[in-house]
């Protein structure tokens, strides 16, 4: 039997940088032009000055895990072969409370600890490229 | 000069649910009416008296004419919105200002369907037409599950609580449900076998989520002066909120701990000269378990983190301290989003809850939501 297909994507020209960034191995986020604050999930507007130019600008892919949770139950067929696993969100370096919902990989549940550093690799979904994160050790080294 | 706003004191004076159950076969018409006529047999009103309808849940414009009420005055269809609190939080706000007189408010909730479904590709949960999805789908993260798995663990970092302490709230729960004819879930629970059944996403299991069915909840409210010569003791509303804080992406919420309840909780208590030490009984939004635990903090009626062992001395249940969701709750009861809590706090103000009535019950919170938006109404019984 052949891989379940993934669950549609949007195409959204306004999401897009985020898939071309991916493709690229770049983790882009959006960013205000007039006063520097980064804005995600992306709006078209900074909610700090109400610019509204704002472009998606590259990050250095450096965080710390703020919550997580391991997921056992499939909500959907392409997952089903893939629980369990690991959704986690990450507090990006780039700003206090820069969320950024992601799956952390290269670590067993019982393992991850609340602010643990973590750094952003790349991983397969369907034919599109999406940033993951990994922990890394204290000295900035992949576990 | 035309005097457009009035402020007149607003009750609650009758309540009533539809056959609510597992997959009913019914539609939200058939759970809208049979709710409505509940209600209306309760106040002793008849469907001439309702002047205005607010609904979450199929169309209040349609349940007011399938009804026979009066040409509507006023009228909501609410969207995502904090439950129930939302048409109960306007509907309250219409009476008081005038615009109508008798207005009932909906909760009409199909049951969504199951993860085996899910993950066979018989439905999709989400609204795949809002961008924010290829930030979660590519995840896995579909469910609202997993946000409050999430919240849940964060809480659990940050807080006294331990997921033996969502056991004893989970058994406190189904004590109360055993008391209630009208529960869904009346079979005895121990804390070994809440901890027993596994993980839907740690620490989120599926005995700290609603039980999903098909259900109607309708709620009239009226102004005082008509209250008083209706066939229930009329319950009083003494303050509410409704208030939100962050947009629906919950995985994004700066502070997964103090969320919208904190703002709603302010809000409450700044309306009224009632304080938390003056509640009598409290009904508080049980879709997740984690978020009963964090209005009960919002609320001030338990320290900041000590939800979890004020829940484990027994506190919230029969003969406790502080009863809470003296119904059993959602997950008993049945996902009723939100009017549950409403509809017991009116009947503990009434004193008609039988063996689970609190005694001497005169001040009653119940609230809804978590996260980005919630609200809260308070509840007197004079
Ligand atoms: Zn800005």
């Amino acid at each position: 039997m052949s891989q379940p297909a993934p669950p549609p994507i949007i195409e959204d020209p306004f999401t897009l940088y985020f898939w071309e960034g991916s493709a690229a191995h770049q983790l882009l986020i959006m960013r205000c032009q007039s006063c520097g604050t980064w804005i995600h999930l992306p709006k078209p507007v900074c909610r700090n000055c109400q610019s509204m130019d704002v472009k998606p600008e590259p990050v250095s892919g450096k965080g710390t895990v703020y919550s997580f949770t391991e997921t056992y139950k499939a909500f959907h067929p392409y997952f089903v072969d893939k629980v369990p696993y690991l959704i986690a969100v990450i507090e990006l370096a780039e700003q206090p409370h820069l969320h950024f919902q992601s799956n952390l990989v290269g670590v067993t549940e019982a393992d991850v600890e609340f602010g643990m550093p973590v750094q952003v690799e790349w991983a397969e979904f369907g034919d599109k490229t999406i940033p993951v994160f990994r922990p890394v050790t204290r000295e900035g080294t992949v576990a | 000069m035309a005097i457009t706003t009035k402020n007149r004191r607003v009750a609650i004076v009758g309540v009533g649910y539809s056959n609510v159950g597992r997959n009913t076969g019914l539609t939200e018409r058939h759970h809208a009416a049979q709710a409505a006529n509940a209600a209306l047999a309760d106040a002793g009103l008849t469907a001439k008296d309702i002047d205005g309808v607010g609904s979450w849940g199929g169309d209040a414009v349609d349940f007011g004419y399938m009804m026979g009420f009066q040409d509507l005055r006023w009228e909501l269809n609410v969207g995502v919105s904090p439950a129930f609190i939302a048409p109960a939080y306007h509907a309250a706000q219409a009476v008081a200002a005038g615009h109508a007189d008798c207005v009932m408010a909906f909760r009409i909730m199909m049951q969504q369907p199951s993860s085996a479904k899910l993950a066979a590709g018989g439905a999709m949960l989400g609204a795949p037409s809002m961008s924010d999805t290829v930030f979660q789908y590519p995840y896995g993260n579909f469910s609202p599950t997993q946000w409050a798995g999430l919240l849940m663990n964060r809480y659990l970092h940050e807080s006294d609580s331990t997921e033996e302490h969502f056991a004893k709230f989970a058994v406190s729960q189904r004590n109360w449900a055993l008391l209630n004819d009208n529960a869904l879930q009346r079979t005895p629970l121990t804390e070994e076998q809440f901890l027993s059944t596994p993980y839907i996403t740690k620490p989120l299991r599926i005995l700290d989520c609603d039980y999903p069915c098909d259900s109607g909840s309708a709620v009239i409210f009226t102004t005082e002066e008509r209250a008083r010569d209706l066939r229930q003791p009329a319950v009083f509303v003494d303050s509410s909120s409704l208030c939100s804080i962050h947009d629906m992406n919950f995985e994004a919420l700066p502070d997964m701990v103090r969320t919208a309840p904190v703002k709603a909780s302010k809000e409450l208590w700044a309306r009224t000269d009632l304080k938390p030490s003056d509640v009598s009984t409290a009904h508080l939004y049980d879709g997740f378990s984690v978020i009963t635990f964090q209005w009960l903090e919002a609320l001030g009626l338990v320290p900041q983190g000590q939800a979890g062992p004020f829940v484990a001395e027994g506190n919230t249940s029969l003969g406790g301290s502080l009863p809470v969701n003296t119904d059993g709750g959602a997950i008993n009861v049945g996902r009723r989003h939100g009017a549950n809590f409403c509809i017991e706090a009116v009947k503990q103000l009434r004193g008609e809850c039988g063996e689970r009535q609190v005694a001497g019950a005169d001040v009653s919170v119940w609230a809804n939501a978590v996260g980005p938006f919630a609200g809260a109404m308070l509840l007197t019984k004079s």
